[in-house]
């Protein structure tokens, strides 16, 4: 535990801080307002390794620790910090460690933490059985990423307080605001539409397949599909590709620089990503700060940023109809794209919803700062 | 119900007359009471017609548009094609009455998008003279073929692969080892592949655009999207039976548009029985019903059918044959089937088809019905073991080794089972017919080509959230087995006697509906076709309608012991037709050695196999005739 003075102390029990991905993004925005209220913090982080964190600059009062992977050594860990130490709040960043959290927090009789919880989309959708709905009663309060995530946790435990549940969205990372950014073209982008997005089997819900086979039945034969991201299914993303002969229209990056993210989020016809089970869905905001049109599924967390015909395209998941559809009207509608670039942007410039100001208000109203 | 061809060469190289009629004579049992051919300079298209709708010359295809800008070729029916008529009536002076000339009067109107506004089964050809535009189209639900090839600036399409083979002379011909894999994983091949290499199957619900700058292909209409609606669940029983049987109603009452004698299929099971009830309920007079029965007991359904009939008030037009006597149907089988076909419920279904056509020229049938209303067992089945699915690699493993242990033929089908990852390769694994094939097959082949659960997840891929294991089963059904397996098998076995079948439910309303209707409206418990059943209790006591499930299945391995021993032991026993195929012949000739002394019960594999050998000792018939064809994988 930092030793430095502070108005709060919290202990942040996460899965993993210095990784892509929207739960590793929502942890380091929430580092950040823990940096930006002076709130001292002690990171117990699953995932994370002495490399990734050594490699990432460390911010006054915050302190994490990482475990690479080792279940025992992080819940050995979890179980002292919780059982000795008396905190100002105790902030379970996932539903896998609530179970543990709650049992030491029952038995640590000499102090009485607070506890709240994460609760970021798809891990709370569905298996909340009884257990975990007692262990989510003994909370103060749970941060749930979206309105339907929230809803979906009282649809399965009803006898929770939904008083104590609360919309807590993720806000754009400042971090975004500070890389230099590359000149904006006036004219319409060089034709590609863009994707970035995790490419494992298990995600295939993200809607690149469906998204594929849109391209494939696109008119104009020269729009190409940039693909940003890595995992265990891009040889099957590949053969669908060459299935649709799509091979010279589709390309697969990986490992890019923050500057050529921005560059083709900048350039690109449009951001796609129709995913069926977006928890929220910070790629999208992301890619609405560097004002790509966004074409994204009615699903779930995504419906909180996105309004159809005003911030962005809605379609059915799984619907390639839809997608040819909304790409060919973003490319052919010049109102209509400037319409989505300009309201999307809103939302994350100052005064939107979803700014860090805004994730730090109500950071600081969840852990009762004073004003 | 008829036949089309077409040959579109952008450099307006013409295909040779004599060489295009040849190939259009291939599909003379497709159409036998007229044909018609029409060029252009780039373009010839010919159409071999069995004339269902305005009998007249009018109906003549090809037919052009009378601006001269379009001409047609279609097969098919567009059973709305009456109601569109008065929209298009200010734009087009009618010459006739076919649904053919509406269907050009359409396109004429709104392009690509008429097939927004058409309701039918169909696969048909466009020539815009004009944009030197060739459209493509089939259906909705794929009950018409349609298959197609693309070389060197030429593209060329047929109801059948047969004439497209014979168009294509350049000697690229050959075996596409992709669909040899799938065709021994599955016993059919699913669009886009077809056995040939070089000609693929245009897939359900798609178009294709061609002219000058390429081909272009996309998709009109999906039902993936359309997940289960929740506010289905809270409505009464009793209106949701109303609504479906209102909806089955309407979608026979479609399919009775003819001008020629028209009856249906009745199997005495649920879907036959109920398109036979709906017929009645809308005001058909004595429809007249077929069954094929056998005098063995165990394959015969022809009692409950006669009941069914019976009780139902309808011309029961019957015909009882020794279940051997199906083999007199081999010729046909093998002429019929341009692609190695595994499925042995052919037999019947030509046997009833040619028993129907005796009396009428069109016949519905219940096809359909089990694959959006959930009629299998095996959806079930998936509920229970997709749980499984995600037990961890080392639980499997323990579970997998128990299994296999025991001593009975379940356990170790399901030991296979707990091998799948996730539903879809559980589904693929239900589905598989020859689940022994990897060792047959040449391994080079296996080493180079994917599997069909690749198939099967990209298009899950797109399937709505949420869905339980059993949606996605019927799912993955209706999108491949249905199309490529049971209404290529329907379209075959009856144009092989110049029939015409319609399939109520396959209307894309019924469809979209059951894609909306909660699976617990589908499989309760044991029972399969929930709500389907309970729209029949409406027209039949319940005994007729709750009695088992049996399917129309042929004693394949008795044949093979019995009266096609010889047959097959020839086949597999040349050496010459054995090494045309990329097959280990001496496993092939091992596994028929034990079905043959009882050891070993591999029927599924060997009949494919042998459908294999069929179709290849055709093939090599039908070069000798035309001209040297490569044989070999690519």
């Amino acid at each position: 535990m930092s030793g430095a003075p502070a108005t709060r102390h919290l202990l942040l029990l996460f899965t993993e801080v210095f990784a892509n991905g929207g739960i590793q993004r929502f942890n380091r925005t929430f580092i950040e307002a823990c940096r930006d209220q002076g709130v001292c913090c002690t990171v117990l982080s699953l995932n994370d390794t002495e490399d990734s964190i050594a490699r990432n600059p460390s911010l006054p009062n915050i302190t994490v620790i990482g475990f690479t992977g080792n279940r025992s050594a992080f819940a050995w860990a979890a179980f002292n910090h919780i059982f000795w130490h008396r905190y100002d709040w105790l902030v379970v960043g996932h539903i896998n460690f609530l179970t543990l959290a709650v049992a030491v927090l029952k038995i640590a009789i000499f102090h009485r933490t607070p506890a709240m919880m994460i609760a970021h989309g798809i891990e709370v959708w569905s298996d909340i059985h009884k257990r975990r709905g007692l262990a989510l009663s003994q909370l103060q309060r749970l941060l749930c990423v979206s309105r339907y995530t929230r809803q979906r946790i009282l649809d399965q435990a009803p006898h929770l307080d939904p008083g104590r549940l609360r919309v807590f969205p993720n806000a754009l990372a400042e971090v975004w605001r500070n890389v230099p950014a590359p000149p904006v073209s006036d004219v319409l982008p060089e034709r590609f539409i863009l994707s970035v997005t995790r490419l494992d089997a298990g995600d295939r819900y993200k809607g690149i397949v469906t998204t594929i086979e849109a391209l494939e039945m696109l008119a104009d034969k020269a729009m190409k599909y940039v693909i940003v991201g890595h995992g265990n299914d891009v040889a099957f993303l590949k053969l669908v590709v060459a299935r649709c002969r799509l091979q010279d229209r589709v390309l697969f990056l990986r490992g890019l620089s923050d500057a050529q993210l921005i560059n083709l989020y900048r350039t690109c016809a449009a951001f796609v990503l129709p995913s069926g089970k977006e928890g929220f869905g910070i790629v999208y905001l992301e890619a609405m700060y560097f004002d790509a049109p966004v074409i994204a599924a009615g699903e779930k967390g995504a419906l909180d940023v996105i309004r159809d015909g005003e911030t962005g395209l809605l379609v059915r998941f799984g619907d390639s109809i839809g997608v040819k559809n909304a790409i060919e009207r973003i490319t052919s509608d010049l109102p209509l794209r400037a319409r989505l670039r300009a309201r999307g942007h809103a939302l994350v410039e100052e005064g939107g919803p979803f700014t860090f100001s805004k994730f730090v208000q109500r950071f600081a109203d969840a852990i009762e700062l004073p004003n | 119900m008829c036949g089309i061809i077409g040959v579109f060469d952008s450099a307006g190289v013409r295909v040779p007359r004599v060489t295009f009629l040849s190939a259009l004579s291939l599909l003379r049992q497709r159409g036998p009471d007229d044909s018609g051919t029409w060029s252009d300079n780039n373009i010839i298209l010919g159409h071999r017609r069995l004339a269902i709708v305005d009998l007249s010359p009018s109906g003549h295809q090809p037919m052009e548009s009378p601006d001269g800008r379009y001409a047609i070729v279609f097969n098919g029916e567009i059973y709305n094609h009456a109601d569109l008529r008065p929209e298009l009536s200010a734009s087009h002076h009618w010459r006739g009455t076919s649904d053919t000339e509406t269907l050009l009067a359409a396109y004429r109107r709104w392009g690509v998008h008429c097939l927004d506004r058409i309701n039918g089964m169909f696969a048909f050809a466009i020539w815009d003279r004009h944009e030197r535009t060739l459209f493509v189209a089939r259906d909705r639900m794929g009950v018409k073929p349609l298959y197609y090839f693309e070389s060197n600036g030429r593209f060329g399409f047929a109801s059948r692969p047969a004439p497209l083979m014979r168009l294509l002379s350049d000697g690229t011909l050959g075996i596409d080892p992709e669909a040899l894999r799938v065709y021994f994983e599955l016993g059919y091949i699913p669009a886009p592949l077809s056995f040939h290499r070089g000609i693929r199957k245009l897939s359900a619900a798609h178009y294709l655009l061609i002219n000058a700058a390429g081909v272009r292909n996309v998709r009109y209409w999906d039902f993936r999207p359309i997940g289960p609606d929740p506010s289905m669940s809270a409505r009464p029983e009793a209106e949701l039976v109303e609504e479906l049987d209102s909806l089955i109603r309407s979608a026979v009452k479609d399919r009775l548009m003819s001008d020629v004698p028209l009856g249906a299929f009745l199997s005495g099971g649920i879907d036959s029985s109920l398109v036979v009830a709906a017929m009645k309920a809308v005001g058909v007079v004595d429809p007249k019903a077929f069954t094929i029965g056998f005098h063995e007991k165990a394959y015969d359904e022809s009692s409950a059918a006669r009941e069914v009939a019976k009780h139902l008030g309808v011309d029961h037009i019957d015909e009882t044959l020794d279940v051997d006597s199906l083999l007199g149907l081999m010729p046909e089988y093998v002429e019929q089937f341009d692609e190695p076909f595994a499925d042995s419920s052919a037999f019947p279904t030509m046997a009833v088809a040619r028993l129907a056509r005796k009396h009428v020229t069109v016949s519905l049938s219940g096809d359909g019905a089990d694959e959006i209303f959930g009629g299998y067992h095996y959806f079930g089945l998936m509920n229970n073991l997709s749980r499984i699915t995600r037990l961890r690699p080392k639980t499997k493993k323990l579970v997998r080794a128990l299994l296999t242990v025991m001593p009975f033929h379940r356990a170790k089908l399901l030991a296979g089972a707990v091998n799948a990852s996730d539903v879809v390769s559980l589904f693929h694994y239900l589905r598989g017919v020859g689940k022994d094939y990897p060792a047959i097959v040449d391994q080079d082949i296996m080493r180079s080509t994917p599997s069909s659960d690749t198939w099967f997840e990209q298009y899950a891929a797109s399937f709505a959230v949420d869905l339980t294991a059993a949606e996605t089963g019927m799912r993955l059904d209706a999108g491949f087995t249905l199309p490529d397996f049971f209404l290529q098998k329907v379209d075959v076995a009856t144009m092989a006697f110049s029939l015409e079948a319609r399939c109520p439910f396959t209307d894309y309303r019924l469809v979209e509906w059951a894609m909306r209707l909660p699976v617990s409206h589908k499989i309760r418990g044991r029972e399969t076709k929930y709500l389907l059943k309970k729209v029949l209790c409406k027209y039949l006591p319940s005994p007729l309608v709750y009695r088992p499930k049996r399917g129309f299945s042929v004693p394949i391995a008795q044949w093979l012991r019995g009266p096609l021993r010889e047959w097959a032991r020839e086949r597999i026993y040349d050496d010459r037709l054995m090494s045309q195929v990329p097959l280990n012949k001496d496993l092939v000739r091992e596994l028929l050695h034990q079905q043959l002394t009882g050891k070993r019960e591999s029927h599924p594999l060997i009949w494919s196999v042998l459908m294999l050998l069929c179709f290849v000792q055709r093939h090599q018939a039908s070069a000798l005739q035309t001209r040297p064809v490569d044989l070999e994988v690519a």
